[in-house]
């Protein structure tokens, strides 16, 4: 990934690294059963940790097709007493909304999902902004609960949001969207 | 003279008679509305009032998940139309072989719910499909075959889809419009508990 403002010396791999460490320390914390993934590249030594993981046994690593069939497994998953985190990237969101708002949401599945924020600010790829940046406005008409991890929280408190969201999801009966920009 | 093709309503009685406890993750539409019929409401079916595509995906999570292991089979009822919007999920069960999901797949090549406007799967042989994703696979066209079949999966490891040939009659049904909550609360008690117990 080429660094985008490394001239004014911030090292931006550097800091995706920190959150990346940041978003694994949540996620090993709640324990889950089941991680369903799709990549991103800046979900990459997230996702590495979690491949890592299941070959260790700690947990399941699912790679999916679609978003909407991490919907569809996770809620299944979630009905037979299972507890399983998806992560994702924003650019897909779109493929999970109708899983989401017609079986995630109605039936009260508690679901974490964490998305990972592209197409903003230090962002590398020109092409990933048309739909990503409508994210947050897409995900609030579709009355989808989400919360925000980007460089206005503080990296010691991006663990402890992680497992806060899945606490929110579980105690709300509903999916919950962590929006989690590594770049900015 | 061809044999008459399968009706739906009779496929959903052989599946409800041979698999009277395992769970079952029912299609929207004309299956779910067709299945109240043959059985009446259930705690065992999960009726998924919309999410097209995804019944498949749903079963393959409870497949793998604790409470599969209270049951013998882990049951999808899915149309054509339905199973070609989730198609993908094919290669996943593949991937995972969740040894007791059973994905029936009732192919009458039509859109029922919507007005029988024609689908796609006419141009796939959905067992060689299954079977390339690593799934065993049957297609069955008669009531014997159907009964054959599923007794015949009991107690062997799966994932198994079995496409069933039916025809276009569709019968009356009411709309069901329960509370899902109401749906995801009473199945999650099923599901948890073992099957041998009273209900």
């Amino acid at each position: 990934m080429p660094p985008i403002t490394s001239a004014l010396g911030l090292d931006t791999k550097a800091v995706v690294e920190e959150r990346s460490q940041a978003l694994i320390r949540g996620i090993d914390h709640i324990g889950p059963t089941h991680v369903l993934w799709l990549p991103s590249s800046t979900l990459k030594g997230v996702i590495d940790h979690v491949e890592q993981r299941a070959r260790e046994g700690a947990y399941a690593s699912i790679p999916l097709t679609r978003e909407e069939e991490g919907i569809g497994i996770a809620g299944g998953l979630v009905l037979g007493g299972a507890k399983p985190i998806l992560v994702v990237q924003d650019n897909g969101l779109g493929n999970a909304l109708t899983a989401l708002t017609t079986f995630a949401q109605p039936y009260h599945l508690p679901l974490l999902m964490i998305v990972s924020q592209r197409g903003g600010l230090n962002e590398y790829n020109s092409m990933i902004h048309t739909l990503t940046e409508r994210v947050d406005d897409i995900v609030a008409a579709a009355d989808l609960r989400s919360f925000k991890l980007d460089e206005r929280v503080p990296a010691e408190r991006w663990a402890t949001s992680v497992v806060a969201a899945w606490e929110h999801a579980a105690m709300t009966h509903r999916p919950v969207i962590l929006l989690c920009n590594l770049l900015y | 003279m061809q044999p008459a093709l399968l009706t739906r309503y009779r496929a959903l009685e052989a599946i409800a008679a041979e698999l009277p406890e395992e769970p079952v993750v029912v299609a929207l539409g004309t299956m779910v509305r067709e299945l109240l019929l043959v059985t009446g409401r259930r705690d065992h079916h999960l009726y998924v009032l919309d999410s097209m595509g995804l019944p498949a995906a749903i079963g393959l999570g409870i497949a793998l998940s604790p409470a599969a292991k209270h049951h013998d089979k882990v049951v999808v009822i899915e149309g054509d139309g339905g199973l070609l919007m989730g198609f993908s999920t094919l290669v996943t069960i593949g991937l995972l072989k969740p040894e007791k999901l059973l994905l029936v797949v009732l192919d009458n090549g039509a859109y029922a719910a919507t007005g029988m406007q024609r689908t796609a799967a006419p141009a796939v042989n959905l067992r060689a499909a299954a079977q390339a994703c690593g799934i065993d696979a049957y297609d069955v066209a008669t009531i014997d075959d159907l009964q054959a079949v599923l007794r015949g999966t009991r107690g062997i490891p799966g994932p198994v889809l079995l496409r069933v040939a039916i025809g276009p009659e569709n019968r009356q049904a009411p709309y069901f419009l329960p509370d899902p909550v109401d749906l995801t609360l009473s199945f999650q008690r099923y599901l948890a508990g073992p099957a041998t117990s009273a209900r």
